[in-house]
Order: C-alpha cells, then structure tokens, then sequence
C-alpha cells in the first residue's frame, strides 16, 4: 500500500514497529516449573520444600487462574515468591494438592504420616515493571 | 375364559422378555380390565444406582471437617510454631475431606504365638487429588491448631 508520493513505508513501519513491541514483551514472559511437597509426621510439620526453577524447554498449554505479586523491578522469580511465601503457598493449595495418608495402629501405639504434593507443574510469568502474574498452565 | 387364558400367556411371555431385557412392566390401570398394557423400558441397574447414590444430580453436598495439627516443641518464636501448627492442621483436614469423600482402605494383622496375641496392627491409607477446599475458621491454643475447612461437592464434578 502507497502513499500519495508512491512510498510504502508508513504502514510497513507500523507494523515492524508492532512486531518489536510483541517481541519485546515476549522476552518478558517466561515458564518456570515449580513443585511442592510437605510431609507431616504424626500431627507434627516434618518437612517441606518449595522447588522452583526455569524451564529448559517451551510448555504446552492455557494459562489461567493467575496470582499477582508486587515486585521492584526484579526478575528473581525464587527471591519474589519469598516474600510472600505464605500467600504463594495458600494459592498452591487453592489449584489442588496430591494427598496421600497412611496410618499405622500397633498394639495401640499410633504413628501417622501424610504427604501433600503439587507435583512439577509449568507456569507462565508475565514479568512488568511493577509486578509479576504467575499463572499455571493447563 | 379362553381370551384370559391367552392374554395370560401373552403377558407371561412378555415378562419373561421384560426380564432378560432389563425392563420393569409398570401396571396401569388399564391393565387391570385387561384390555391392554403399557410397557415402559427403564435401565434397572442405573435406576437403582441413581436411587442409591448419595450426591444426587443437581445437589450439593457441604463437608464441613476439623483438622488438628500440633507445634513443634523446638520453635523460635510463637509465629513460627503457629505457622508450623497451621500447616499440619490443614493436612489434617485434607485428610479428612478425602476419607470422608474416597473412604479409607483398611488392612489388618493380628501375629498370633503359642495361642497368644503377639502383635495386632492396624493400617489405613488414603490416598486422593483435594482441590477447593476453603478454610473457614482457625484457632491456635496451647500449640494445638484447629482448622475448619469446607469443600462443596456437586454431581458434576463426577461426571
């Protein structure tokens, strides 16, 4: 498409220009895997771990149901969940847990343990300059 | 007599036709001047099982259940041993959603020795996926914590 002076510049450039902007926010936006698992023995928290790291490879899948945090303009995913662990962890429990019990009654003497596991699922993080959407994929 | 004596054969046979189709002849009142019946099909085993079932279609069921989690004794501060308590309440109270929701399976040892009981051992386990489950109220006193959480489970869920 031309203009009056037979250029074709003005729309090609609006689009190159959107083209960077798409790429440019792209590269903001990154997949990590993230895991849990916590283990309480007989009534009592035993252990539990928070595993996060960066995807080495693309993730199929929608995202949804996404958690917003206030960030600094870090782009520390591990350092950013830590700061508000407690809430990260009450929305793990909100997308749905593995549990898994077991009990044991010998001569009346009992002993428990159970298992609450996410196991290792992909979430796509928007990072902004003022915050970060964390969303799992499905 | 002779057309009531066919007209009971006839329904006879189709009883018997009823029965190995899974169907339920219903009387009418029709049937009962014996002019004609009326034949309706029903799946007897989904009849029965829709007729058994606890959670009804188009019905929601609260569970409503209280998780016990205790502190650890060697903890830094109240916070921490609230915080600690907190989460063995709630895998507690998961616990108890999924053996109230999957049941439990439950296995068994007595040992036996010289016509006496060595040793008698109870397992139970569960083992479920737990998603939606709100907490609705949490106390902490004497390093015990005490969560009430709830799920709503609907028919549809299961489908």
């Amino acid at each position: 498409m031309s203009n009056r002076d037979g250029d074709r510049d003005i729309p090609r450039s609006i689009s190159v220009a959107l083209f960077f902007l798409l790429f440019s926010l792209a590269l903001h936006a990154s997949e990590y895997l993230i895991s849990y698992q916590y283990t309480v023995k007989d009534a009592i928290l035993y252990n539990e771990s928070l595993q996060i790291a960066k995807s080495m490879k693309k993730c199929k899948g929608i995202a949804y149901n996404p958690i917003i945090f206030k960030t600094q303009d870090s782009k520390n995913l591990e350092k950013i969940i830590n700061t508000d662990r407690e809430r990260f962890i009450e929305y793990i429990h909100k997308l749905g847990l593995y549990l898994k019990h077991s009990e044991t009654t010998s001569n009346a003497v009992n002993s428990s343990m159970t298992f609450l596991t996410l196991k290792t699922t992909c979430f796509k993080v928007d990072f902004n300059d003022t915050f970060v959407r964390i969303s799992p994929l499905k | 007599m002779k057309n009531l004596s066919v007209l009971l054969v006839l329904l006879g046979v189709t009883s018997l036709f009823a029965a190995t189709q899974n169907t339920v002849i219903v009387p009418t009142d029709s049937l009962q001047d014996k002019t004609q019946t009326e034949t309706i099909t029903v799946d007897y085993p989904a009849y029965k099982k829709q007729n058994n079932m606890v959670l009804k279609a188009n019905k929601k069921i609260l569970i409503s259940v209280l998780g016990q989690g205790v502190a650890p004794v060697n903890t830094s501060s109240p916070a921490q041993a609230y915080a600690l308590a907190k989460r063995a309440a709630v895998a507690d109270a998961y616990r108890l959603i999924a053996e109230k929701v999957k049941g439990v399976r439950v296995d068994g040892q007595d040992l036996v020795k010289n016509m006496m009981v060595k040793r008698s051992t109870v397992r139970t386990s569960v083992a479920a996926m737990v998603r939606h489950a709100n907490i609705v109220e949490t106390t902490f006193k004497d390093g015990l914590c005490q969560i009430e959480m709830e799920i709503e489970i609907s028919h549809d869920q299961f489908q």
